[in-house]
């Protein structure tokens, strides 16, 4: 395939590039680096609640709930196409082609992904000064973006190789650590709703 | 019909187990959390093959071939979701058998049912002719898109169990009363 090998990253600039990402993000998150910008990000929370979605989902509990059960549906399609297509890396669905259902099932997860994020701003604008003094809203978005940029930069690349390039462990432990990321970032979500 | 509804509900509410889930925090909350989870199983999963009987997604991937493989995982996701869905309206069975939503929810579930055993019915008798086909035909496209249409009313629906704006216990108009067919309001749930 027509990665650079050449590179000081090795074959996986990408994914090296993103492992240093997340490693900094995990690193920042527990560290009292957080705390200062936590403060900081107050008034940003303040200011969400005053835009036009912050009014409409505090003045309207049906609006604020129809976003909530399109963001759900989104939830349940990203999940879907993450089972489908980490079910066939693992060995799943084995009469059909490797490449059509990861290439196919990664536009259904982007476009899921796109949702849930749309849906998820407008909902946090809507309750910004409460999920901000919550931990758990904190571990949500946290493991959003370990989601994402393992889905983006991590997973991707792996599966985008031949897979006659790739070890099948490896692929079957990308497999299983998509599966685990993106049923936890589900899961803090729907803990959010209990806090 | 609604008085014998309402007894049902009265007789489960009385059993300790639906008061230990309701008062339990974690135990309540832990199967809201696992029927809301499986949507990614059973919804998510329904929803890839119904997108790619509408043409909208992996048109290269066979439709009926699709549809069969993933038909088990998204069966055992249905059956989760209707066991945690049980167990949910046991702990509230009062307030619940007279919500609006919830018997809307009911009713579409009934239709999602039978579209779903008409849909599999029509698949199977066509399936030689249009597997490689980027749309299903058109009947199939129908039963599709009723589906998509009906499960995310029914997620809508299930969202606004949850609110209290047509409760028995407030002041409603005469059809919602007779829809959410309130006997004794939420006096007890």
């Amino acid at each position: 395939m027509n990665t650079n090998r050449a590179s000081m990253l090795g074959p996986y600039p990408r994914t090296a590039i993103s492992v240093i990402l997340l490693a900094l993000v995990i690193a920042f998150s527990f560290s009292g680096l957080r705390n200062g910008t936590w403060v900081n990000l107050l008034s940003f929370f303040e200011w969400m609640e005053t835009t036009p979605f912050g009014l409409i989902g505090k003045t309207w509990g049906g609006a604020f709930a129809v976003v909530e059960a399109f963001h759900l549906v989104a939830l349940g399609v990203l999940g879907g196409a993450v089972i489908f297509s980490d079910g066939r890396l693992l060995g799943l669905f084995s009469s059909l082609s490797l490449r059509s259902v990861v290439d196919g099932a990664h536009k259904v997860f982007n476009w899921a992904l796109i949702t849930i994020v749309a849906t998820g701003i407008f909902m946090v604008c809507g309750v910004a000064v409460k999920v901000y003094y919550l931990p758990v809203f904190w571990y949500k978005m946290l493991l959003l973006a370990v989601g994402t940029l393992f889905a983006l930069y991590i997973r991707k690349p792996i599966v985008d190789r031949a897979p006659e390039d790739v070890s099948p462990a490896v692929l079957k432990l990308t497999a299983v650590a998509s599966i685990m990321i993106w049923f936890t970032v589900a899961a803090a979500g729907r803990w959010i709703g209990f806090s | 019909m609604n008085q014998l509804i309402y007894d049902i509900a009265v007789w489960l509410d009385d059993s300790a187990w639906s008061t230990a889930i309701h008062e339990s925090y974690y135990l309540y909350n832990w199967i809201e959390a696992t029927h809301v989870l499986t949507l990614m199983l059973s919804l998510g999963i329904l929803f890839i093959i119904d997108m790619r009987m509408m043409g909208w997604v992996m048109p290269n991937v066979p439709a009926t071939r699709l549809a069969e493989r993933l038909n088990t995982p998204m069966l055992i996701g249905f059956v989760v979701m209707f066991i945690t869905g049980l167990l949910l309206f046991y702990s509230v069975p009062v307030r619940t058998s007279q919500s609006l939503w919830f018997r809307i929810k009911m009713v579409l579930l009934v239709v999602c049912a039978v579209n779903a055993y008409l849909f599999h019915k029509r698949m199977t008798e066509s399936m030689s002719t249009w597997d490689n086909e980027p749309k299903a035909p058109s009947r199939l496209r129908k039963g599709a898109l009723i589906s998509l249409i009906s499960w995310t009313v029914i997620v809508i629906c299930g969202r606004f169990i949850a609110y209290d704006w047509y409760d028995c216990e407030y002041d409603q108009s005469e059809l919602v009363r007779i829809i959410a067919g309130c006997v004794d309001g939420q006096t007890r749930f």
